[in-house]
């Protein structure tokens, strides 16, 4: 049974409807639907594989087989729980089948049995009750016939015979007649008399049969002989054998007894049954079943012996027989109602009665005879007798309950009682069909059954949808978690991707940059061709620009995925900022002024001039700031302002920035406040907060904009683009720089158009630099009129000097100039009229009177070549109207970068040698001041050639620094004039350089201008990217193919290839090369020298650095075997300490990145080459590097001799 | 006679742009080329061999150093590739240059199999530069026996 729920549920599976089974396929289409993308996929990384690395794939296909097996599992769990269900179903099936079957069975079979035991003890009773009756009659006979023959006791005569007998015949009829069951009651004498009633049912008659008389008398010996054989002396015969008595029948009154008719003699074939002495043998009660031929069923008849009053002999037997028929009626009226048949047979097997109506006796010749119940002509009955003689054999016991007996084609129930009479055992036995009682319950278990396998197939099928809807969830949430790696597997992708983006284009950054720095190298080679046209010069010029703004435009797009990756080192050097931010000034003036806009530098007082950190970086912040500000303002100014604030008051600044919308000033006052203790602090932790601001009156940018604009390629308004270009690119990389030095930008509400830029910078400070070196002016009496064009700087400008306490006094054009300037000069003797003439202003006049309280005063006046007009030949007139005051006051000029030759002649042949580039900031003014005031020392005690002083005073040479620079290791290899130093006050750039060139020639100047003009735009270009600061230098070495001749290089290499190259690559250019194999081999080659240098350390360093320094420069591979370059450069750099020697080394690597060259520079190398080696910027730097020292050498020796 | 030296001139200055163009060599060994002189006239193919016989010790080198199925050294394969991308550079090699940096990034991520395959690919570019110069030379030694001047092949 099991076994068939079971493999039901099994074909369920495929053979379920229909829905199941396009489940089933759905699954595994989705399985596999599932699978093939991540095959095909694995297709695909295959390829980016050496990018990427095999951990990564490995990961990948880990997660995705994960996935699998797991996506499997759940369709195995599936399974595993429609199995379980199966079973657990068809095993309830089964039990509740079985129960149902079996108890219901159970019961109904006790039921079953009680009930055939109820049919079959109904008959039996019936048969004892008719045995009881008869045997009580029998008794009652026995008794009164023993009474009668008491009373009549020994009858003598014949007379008191007959009157006995006829006494007992009215006794016997009284008995007949009450007891209307009875067949017959027959009285045998003694001596052969008989009387007896009998019924016939067939006719329904009474008959008093009685034998005749004659025959009979009363004599001793028929006495003595029954006397005599007791027991055995009567037998059958004396009724049977006596043949020759004569038989009377009387027909009687059934109720009354009268007598009806005559008696008539009948055969004896037609007597009745008649007990004999022989049936009771042993004085004892007797019974026996016989037949009678007027009845068709057996009968049942007793004997009992009647004694005599001495209770010694028998007188009569007394037989009362009883019709079995009743029985039968009985069982036939329960079988009516039960079904079934019940017969009853004696122990030897001859029917008594049945429930059918099939005769139970047979007629022989002798007369009907019983028969037994195999030969019974009931189907039934034979049947079931012959299955008792089959099954239990001859030696059956009596009682038998047999369930399943099978008859003919149906299932019997058959049980066999016995009825244990004393003398006449009874069986009776019971056939009921099977179906009469279990035949509704098989089929109500067939029926069960049936339904509950089809229920349970039903739940069964109801419970897999179940399982599939409820895991189909569970395989949902499976796949979106497969969507969930899948994803993240692709934006880690992704992200590599960008990474690996980001990678190469820092990889790239040498390929990239070499080609432009050819390029521009190349261009400038052309530009400082002389024999070129003019419209060539143009074109070439235009090419130049072209050139650097796309090697800015590689920068940007270099430096921010540098930044980016996360490959940006910082440098860590001195520089001074206050340099570095007026350099960029100057070089954005001269782009503002074709734009008509000033540019202003307004650093505090309190800036510190020398820091610590990347000036490269810095510059190029406040580049991108600035070049960002001058593209979107077209008029009014740009404005940088600069003020520092210690660390201490960060956090009030903080919180000032955040709802600031004071102007800077009182901030500015107040950090000054703060200055004193800042100051200590300052010198414990040497950090600096300086803040920065780019103020322009431009289109401005959107408040809602204003976090935006620092993202990559992100601009304010999008047809920025189009109307001036740009990348996007700029702010980015700005905030990106300012975040990686410790500090943060955005822009701040700004009061009126244009926007401020604020930021602020964490820069340390180097510990030996005083960092405030104010000059005091105000002792001196300086008045200086300033005459210039641009308001916004004139303010600044001289806001800046009123604090130092230098009178100042303003004038925006010419006409205000020369009313400023007579007023000043002529106001002895026209001082009313003036008043009256002009109006000045009330501050003004204030001023002048303050500036007539001054005793001795030294006139400055800064003009602006701007205030002249330069457009008709008016300047020249107003150049002389000035040259008059020259001698009341110093002019100081203003030029611009495109001020013709023409007028710088004029000016310097009118003697006015002060001239600086527009703009004028702070330090130029300081400049101008301390030329001023030297000049006018050296008035006092020598009143000379004022040029010529003016020459000397401020004539400071550049490489005088260099001889206590010189381990500044990159910045000794920049082409700026100045480096910075260690020394005390701030240095100043040859700003006057046309002052400085003048008195040497005048017929020069205009080379020399154009040697500024160069400058300028070598500054232009060359701020950012340090290499690219040596191509001038190619430029104009660039045809001297014995460039390097005298040199002797010691070159550092292990591959033979690129040795030899070089070799001969220098020798060619006519240097001495020496070349070793490894970094162990070059410092073996130093160490020669350094152990001179300990024997004999009296000898004095330059004749040393002379004579016994081998080479002038080392170029050094990084990668060497042994010992690699950065490990010699640290180990020569180790043998140099405590000599003042320092050879040159030049770095050569094949790694092109700035980490690299951090590095280089880190171990104290002084320069750095890629390879492959590019000629021309290996020759630059190798003069830039050497050169300086033969120069320094020079100087020092020319020094010496004066 | 000078028809046939003309002829091998323009052979010779086919080769060498055709070797440009196919990226086998770059504007480096133009360099090189410009450095040979009267002083040195040699110094292009002692280079040039110079570099092929420091290619086989280094490919022989970083060969077996990968030729371990596990725990290769990297660093002496990355040193390998970084002498030979240098002398390659130097010489203008530029397609062993090029696979030296893929080689390197391979190498970087010690990716082995990658880098057995940029070995394969250093070894064949390395070995079919050897033969276009080998051809090259021999031109010009047929050029300079024939009477001729190698001729200056500008290269745009």
């Amino acid at each position: 049974m099991r076994g068939d729920s079971f493999s039901v549920s099994i074909e369920s599976l495929p053979d379920s409807p229909m829905g199941s089974q396009k489940k089933m396929s759905k699954m595994f289409d989705k399985m596999s639907e599932w699978v093939t993308p991540w095959r095909s996929k694995s297709e695909t990384p295959r390829e980016t594989r050496i990018l990427r690395g095999d951990v990564e794939q490995e990961q990948f296909q880990y997660a995705s087989s994960h996935c699998l097996s797991s996506y499997y599992s759940v369709f195995v769990v599936r399974l595993a729980i429609m199995v379980m269900l199966a079973i657990l179903i068809g095993l309830l099936t089964i039990l509740t089948w079985h129960f149902t079957r079996v108890y219901t069975k159970q019961s109904l079979q006790t039921l079953a049995y009680g009930l055939r035991y109820e049919l079959l003890q109904r008959p039996i009773l019936r048969m004892w009750s008719v045995l009881n009756t008869t045997s009580e009659l029998t008794t009652a006979q026995v008794k009164l016939s023993e009474y009668v023959i008491k009373k009549y006791d020994k009858p003598t005569t014949q007379e008191e015979l007959v009157e006995m007998y006829q006494a007992m015949k009215d006794v016997t009829w009284a008995l007949f007649a009450s007891a209307k069951a009875l067949n017959a009651i027959t009285i045998n004498y003694r001596n052969g008399f008989v009387q007896a009633f009998h019924r016939d049912p067939a006719s329904s008659n009474t008959f008093y049969i009685f034998s005749d008389l004659k025959n009979y008398s009363i004599s001793e010996t028929g006495l003595d002989d029954v006397k005599m054989s007791l027991g055995h002396g009567w037998n059958n015969q004396t009724i049977h054998g006596n043949m020759s008595a004569i038989w009377y029948q009387q027909q009687l009154d059934p109720i009354t007894g009268v007598k009806i008719g005559k008696p008539h003699q009948i055969p004896p074939d037609d007597l009745i049954s008649i007990a004999g002495i022989s049936q009771v043998p042993d004085g004892e009660a007797s019974w026996h079943v016989t037949v009678s031929k007027y009845m068709d069923s057996p009968l049942l008849s007793a004997a009992l012996p009647v004694f005599d009053a001495s209770n010694k002999s028998i007188v009569a037997v007394v037989g009362v027989t009883t019709a079995l028929y009743s029985v039968g009626q009985l069982m036939r009226d329960l079988v009516e109602v039960h079904g079934g048949h019940i017969y009853l047979t004696s122990q030897e097997g001859y029917l008594l009665a049945t429930s059918t109506n099939g005769p139970l006796l047979t007629n022989t010749s002798k007369g009907p005879q019983l028969m037994k119940a195999i030969d019974s002509e009931e189907w039934a009955i034979k049947a079931g007798a012959q299955w008792l003689e089959k099954t239990y054999g001859s030696n059956r016991p009596h009682v038998v309950h047999a369930e399943n007996a099978r008859l003919g084609d149906q299932q019997y129930y058959l049980d066999s009682f016995l009825l244990n009479l004393k003398r006449l055992p009874i069986v009776g036995v019971v056939i009921i069909p099977r179906k009469f009682i279990m035949g509704k319950v098989d089929e109500r278990a067939f029926k069960t059954l049936v339904i509950l396998i089809s229920a349970s197939v039903c739940i069964f099928f109801i419970g897999c949808v179940c399982i599939l809807i409820l895991t189909n969830g569970v395989s949902k949430e499976m796949k979106l978690r497969a969507e969930l790696i899948r994803q993240l597997d692709a934006r880690r992708r992704a992200e590599a991707s960008s990474n690996y983006k980001s990678q190469f284009l820092a990889n790239m950054s040498h390929e990239l940059r070499t080609p432009m720095a050819a390029v521009i190298g190349l261009l400038d080679i052309l530009i400082s061709d002389d024999c070129l046209s003019n419209e060539q010069y143009a074109t070439v010029t235009q090419i130049r620009k072209c050139s650097t703004a796309l090697l800015r435009l590689l920068n940007n797009i270099l430096d921010l995925s540098k930044v980016e990756s996360g490959k940006l080192v910082l440098e860590e050097a001195e520089f001074d900022l206050g340099r570095e931010l007026e350099g960029l000034v100057d070089m954005f003036s001269v782009q503002c002024i074709n734009h008509n806009v000033e540019t202003v530098l307004d650093l505090s007082d309190d800036m510190p001039t020398l820091v610590r950190g990347d000036s490269a970086r810095l510059v190029q912040i406040f580049a991108n700031l600035i070049s960002n500000s001058i593209k979107f303002t077209s008029t009014g100014h740009i404005i940088l302002r600069g003020w520092c604030e210690n660390m201490n008051s960060l956090q009030d600044e903080m919180s000032l920035t955040a709802d600031r919308k004071k102007p800077w000033a009182p901030l500015k006052t107040k950090l000054v406040h703060h200055r004193n203790h800042s100051l200590k602090s300052c010198k414990n932790e040497n950090k600096m907060v300086l803040w920065f601001e780019v103020d322009d009156t431009g289109c401005g940018i959107d408040p809602s904009k204003w976090d935006s604009v620092f993202e990559s390629f992100e601009q304010a308004d999008p047809s920025t683009t189009r109307t001036h270009g740009g990348t996007g690119l700029g702010l980015c990389i700005v905030r990106n720089l300012v975040n990686k030095m410790g500090g943060d930008i955005k822009i701040v509400q700004k009061n009126g158009l244009g926007t401020i830029m604020r930021l602020y910078l964490i820069l340390s400070i180097p510990d030996n630099a005083d960092q405030i070196c104010q000059p005091d002016f105000s002792k001196y009496g300086l008045v200086v009129l300033l005459a210039m064009s641009g308001s916004t700087a004139r303010m600044i400008q001289s806001k800046w000097l009123r604090k130092h306490g230098i009178a100042t006094v303003e004038a925006s054009d010419w006409n205000e100039l020369t009313k400023v300037i007579r007023d000043l000069f002529e106001t002895g003797s026209r001082g009313n009229s003036f008043d009256s003439h002009h109006n000045i202003a009330e501050s003004l006049r204030a001023e002048l009177s303050s500036i007539q309280e001054i005793k001795n005063p030294a006139f400055v006046i800064v003009v602006d070549i701007g205030v002249l007009d330069l457009t008709t030949d008016i300047w020249k007139e107003q150049l002389n109207y000035l040259d008059r005051f020259s001698g009341k006051a110093k002019f100081a000029w203003l030029l611009k970068h495109d001020t013709s030759n023409t007028v710088k002649t004029e000016l310097r042949r009118k003697g006015h040698v002060m001239m600086v580039n527009k703009p004028l900031y702070k330090a130029k003014m300081i400049q101008i001041l301390e030329a001023v005031i030297k000049n006018r020392k050296r008035g006092f005690c020598n009143r000379g050639n004022v040029s010529d002083e003016s020459h000397d005073c401020l004539e400071i040479d550049p490489t005088q620094f260099d001889t206590c620079s010189s381990d500044d290791s990159s910045e000794t290899s920049g082409d700026k004039s100045v480096k910075p130093s260690t020394l005390h006050s701030p240095v100043l750039k040859n700003y006057l350089l046309d002052m400085t060139k003048s008195n040497d020639e005048d017929s020069t100047t205009s080379e020399a201008s154009t040697t500024t003009q160069k400058k300028k735009q070598e500054e232009e270009q060359d701020w950012k990217d340090r290499s690219n600061r040596l191509y001038s230098g190619v430029a104009l070495d660039g045809k001297n193919q014995k460039s390097l001749e005298g040199i002797r290089i010691l070159l550092a290499e292990d591959t033979p290839v690129l040795q030899r190259v070089a070799t001969i690559m220098l020798e060619k250019m006519g240097a001495t090369v020496t070349a070793v194999w490894d970094g162990q081999q070059a410092v073996d080659a130093l160490n020669y020298r350094s152990i001179i240098n300990a024997q004999d350390p009296t000898q004095e360093h330059k004749t040393l650095s002379e004579e016994e320094n081998p080479y002038d420069l080392i170029l050094m591979d990084c990668q060497m075997p042994k010992m690699d370059g950065y490990e010699a450069t640290k180990a020569i750099r180790r043998a140099e300490i405590g000599t003042e020697l320092h050879v040159p080394i030049v770095a050569l690597t094949a790694h092109a990145m700035s980490s690299d060259e951090a590095k280089c520079l880190e171990v104290g190398m002084d320069a750095y080459l890629t390879k492959p080696i590019d000629r021309k910027l290996m020759v630059s730097t190798i003069l830039s590097l050497t050169k300086p020292s033969t120069f320094l050498t020079d100087e020092n020796l020319t020094r010496e001799l004066s | 006679m000078n028809t046939v030296v003309a002829q091998l001139q323009r052979q010779f200055q086919d080769y060498i742009v055709s070797l440009y163009q196919q990226g086998f060599l770059d504007n480096q060994f133009t360099e090189l080329r410009n450095l040979q002189d009267e002083g040195t006239p040699d110094f292009v193919s002692e280079v040039v061999s110079l570099f092929f016989d420091d290619c086989a010790k280094l490919i022989n080198n970083m060969s077996r150093s990968l030729e371990q199925p596990e725990n290769v050294d990297f660093k002496q394969v990355d040193s390998g590739v970084h002498q030979l991308k240098g002398s390659s550079s130097s010489v203008g090699a530029r397609r062993v240059k090029n696979v030296c940096i893929s080689f390197k990034e391979c190498c970087d991520v010690h990716n082995r199999e990658g880098c057995l395959r940029c070995l394969q690919q250093v070894d064949y570019e390395y070995k079919m530069l050897k033969t276009k110069l080998e051809d090259l030379f021999k031109l010009e030694q047929r050029i300079l026996q024939a009477g001729g001047t190698i001729p200056q092949v500008d290269i745009k």
